[in-house]
């Protein structure tokens, strides 16, 4: 129990000191998830709006693979992605295992789902004149959608701070494929495992504390960018 | 408003867009990496944070350290997904070499193994006469032991003095985690257990992290009191491992160009000399924690 | 006699699983005012959505100016370039009056200079001169109605379809709204009105075409075109 007080005072100093490690786990950690949440959007939007629009035999069962894929265990995407990108699976020439791009890889393969899922709620619980309205002013299918996207983006920021969320707290992936190595691939979470291994309970708080504000500053910049840009 | 509704999120994007390749670039180095596996506890020693960075300079590259269980570590030796193994586990390297994964095995240091448990030493291991006998008394009266269970080197010196005292280890007493060293300690020391530790991690644990204490070492049979380890040669300490006694004495294999055309041999050679070579090996023997040594070189190199 | 905008034959349409629609023989001419008329769930905003080459129906043919239409996509986007709707709850885009007007001809490639002109006399058309900057989801109801009209006219379509556009209007709205139709439609402009006031067509001098499930309306002038739907299950909304 007496970590926990300790881990307050040590989140600050933290902070307030600009310690390297720490910079540079949080510099990696904000900077793979910010490419995994592009990454995953520029799958995970259109194929919500395709799947929330579409009118295809198996949709049903699409859907459920969809929620199912929410679930997926970090360490299992983790080892799925391993087994290609190691020396010996069929992308092991690209030599990407144990660098922050493997971390994407996998980050973006856990968002992607997410990402979907929440586009897939927005669009379907947008108004349905909206579709209609469009086309009748004349406005091509492909615009129509994208004035659709555009009508529901509140729930597209809610998808993509889903997202986020989802990789910036996450340590399977982070840890199997990026290796866990100082100043490269270390991130916020694999370094508190690593503190926490080493029983260092206070400072592995204490970098939760951090992970947290970091967090809350990013939400932060885009729900007031967002706010920003209503009306 | 404008027809193109994405533009928007499109340009939103690109001031994040900029921010992140912005940051992946201060994070991406240009340098030559060499990629070293190792073990856990050598990592958490802190050894290398001394140790690298002199080499980085010298040969100007980083040596990416991934530090997982000793099974793991060769297993990526073996996958060819790094250039190097450190590890202390001699039957098992001697296997990868045998089979073709490494070349150029050298030894580099030792440290020992200790056996850690409560103050009040229920199972009496301060009369033990050796480690077999020691864990025989901790069998013999169902002391709970924690095990790392994690196919470590540490895992496979508690499976050879197992083995050195004829017991097969089952029951509630004996709980096999698969952890790592360090959730080991913390969990002997939460529930009032036995474990096998490595001296360093121990060190490490000491003062705050548990209360347990060292109730049986493998220097026991040769330190004075008072009077420091004597450096050991490779075959003395050679014949104290194993079933025989608690040291641990860990190698550095290149992995085999060979098999692995792409692999920084290069690099991992210059390494290995680096280590075995007077810098690396003063380095190695200079370093304590919390005032300990916890590694020591071979005499005579 | 103008040429018919519009040919309906053997059309069927259902809304859900009811058939809403069942026309045998349509002619609806162009350049003209019609009133489409009926009580509620008599299928007037099906029929509308199918004029509008928004839905497709089940069976039949629809020719417009006299061509088929094959309801391929193409063709679909090209037609509704001509043919707008307006719907009974129209639906503002987030976004400045500007915007919503300007929507359509953003669709239809016109240049932001020559917009500009197109946005502020449709405003001024429906009495919302200078609104350009208001947002339009902050406008009171009619207002809102209003800008959604201008944003069907700045269209300049061929044709104009009016789902209920004077329910629950005030009447000064209704009066200068029914002004503004007639004017529409002697410039050219096919207009069709949907609307349960039967005495609207009558107001308006329009051709009337009535819809009552199972019943055959008939109009008391101008020349009437007359139609029967058959009336299959119960109720469906019919907004």
């Amino acid at each position: 129990m007496g970590f926990i007080a300790d881990s307050f005072r040590m989140a600050v100093s933290l902070i307030v000191a600009g310690d390297a490690d720490v910079i540079s786990a949080v510099i990696t950690s904000l900077s793979v998830a910010i490419w995994s949440v592009l990454f995953a959007s520029l799958a995970g939007v259109p194929a919500g709006v395709a799947i929330a629009l579409g009118k295809f035999p198996m949709r049903g069962a699409v859907r459920l693979l969809l929620n199912s894929l929410m679930a997926m265990p970090t360490v299992v995407i983790g080892l799925l992605v391993y087994g290609f990108l190691s020396r010996q699976g069929p992308l092991g020439s690209l030599g990407l295992l144990f660098t922050p791009k493997a971390i994407i890889i996998g980050q973006s393969i856990l968002a992607a789902p997410v990402i979907a899922n929440y586009t897939l709620g927005a669009i379907q619980g947008a108004d349905e004149r909206i579709l209609p309205t469009a086309r009748t002013l004349g406005a091509s299918n492909s615009q129509s959608l994208m004035l659709l996207v555009r009508e529901v983006r509140f729930g597209l920021v809610a998808a993509i701070i889903a997202g986020f969320g989802r990789v910036v707290s996450e340590v399977g992936i982070a840890m199997m494929l990026g290796g866990n190595i100082r100043m490269y691939t270390r991130t916020m979470t694999t370094a508190i495992a690593l503190e926490t291994s080493k029983g260092e309970f206070a400072f592995g708080l204490a970098l939760g504390l951090v992970l947290i504000v970091v967090s809350l500053a990013v939400n932060l910049v885009l729900t007031v960018a967002q706010e920003s840009h209503r009306a | 408003m404008k027809q193109l509704s994405a533009l928007d999120f499109v340009k939103y994007r690109g001031v994040l867009v900029t921010c992140a390749l912005a940051l992946v670039c201060s994070v991406c180095f240009a340098q030559a990496r060499l990629k070293m596996s190792t073990t856990t506890s050598t990592d958490n020693s802190g050894l290398l944070n001394v140790l690298l960075p002199p080499f980085e300079k010298q040969c100007n590259c980083k040596v990416d350290v991934i530090a997982v269980g000793t099974g793991k570590a060769l297993k990526l030796g073996e996958q060819g997904d790094v250039d190097v193994v450190l590890v202390h586990a001699r039957a098992l390297e001697d296997k990868f070499v045998a089979n073709g994964f490494g070349v150029n095995r050298r030894d580099v240091m030792y440290n020992d193994f200790v056996v850690i448990g409560p103050a009040n030493d229920p199972a009496d291991l301060r009369h033990a006469a050796n480690a077999a006998d020691a864990f025989r008394r901790i069998a013999a009266k169902h002391d709970l032991f924690i095990s790392r269970g994690d196919d470590s080197g540490t895992e496979q010196k508690e499976k050879e003095i197992w083995s050195a005292a004829r017991i097969a280890p089952s029951g509630s007493w004996y709980r096999s985690v698969g952890q790592g060293m360090g959730e080991v300690i913390t969990m002997a020391t939460e529930l009032r257990g036995y474990a096998l530790a490595d001296r360093g991690t121990y060190n490490a644990f000491r003062h705050g992290k548990t209360d347990l204490v060292i109730l049986f070492d493998g220097s026991r049979n040769f330190t004075r009191p008072g009077k420091p380890m004597p450096k050991l040669t490779v075959a003395q300490v050679k014949a104290l491992t194993g079933a025989n006694g608690l040291f641990n004495p860990y190698g550095v294999i290149a992995v085999n160009p060979k098999r692995f055309p792409y692999v920084r041999y290069d690099l991992a050679m210059k390494f290995i000399a680096y280590i075995t070579g007077p810098v690396g090996q003063r380095i190695i023997a200079n370093y304590q924690v919390q005032g300990d040594s916890v590694f020591f070189t071979f005499k005579g190199k | 006699m103008n040429v018919a905008k519009y040919n309906l034959s053997s059309v069927r349409a259902s809304y859900g699983k009811t058939l809403a629609v069942a026309i045998d023989d349509l002619s609806i001419a162009a350049g003209e005012l019609h009133v489409l008329t009926g009580p509620n769930g008599s299928g007037k905003s099906t029929l509308l959505g199918i004029l509008a080459f928004l839905n497709k129906q089940d069976k039949g043919e629809i020719r417009f100016d006299g061509v088929p239409v094959n309801w391929t996509r193409k063709e679909c986007a090209l037609l509704r370039q001509r043919v707008t709707l307006l719907h009974q709850h129209p639906y503002l885009f987030s976004g400045s009056v500007a915007g919503n007007v300007a929507f359509g001809l953003a669709a239809r490639g016109i240049g932001k200079e020559q917009a500009r002109n197109v946005i502020r006399e449709s405003l001024e058309k429906v009495g919302l001169a200078g609104f350009e900057s208001r947002t339009a989801r902050k406008l009171s109801g009619g207002e809102s109605r209003r800008v959604a009209l201008a944003r069907a006219l700045a269209c300049k379509p061929e044709v104009l379809l009016l789902d209920e556009p004077v329910a629950n209007v005030d009447r000064a709205s209704a009066a200068l709204f029914e002004s503004l139709v007639v004017s529409l439609a002697s410039d050219g402009m096919t207009v069709i009105i949907s609307s349960h006031d039967e005495r609207l067509g009558a107001r308006l001098g329009a051709r009337m075409i009535y819809l009552e499930d199972g019943k055959l309306g008939c109009a008391p002038e101008p020349l009437p075109s007359v139609v029967s739907t058959r009336r299959e299950e119960g109720t469906h909304a019919n907004s």
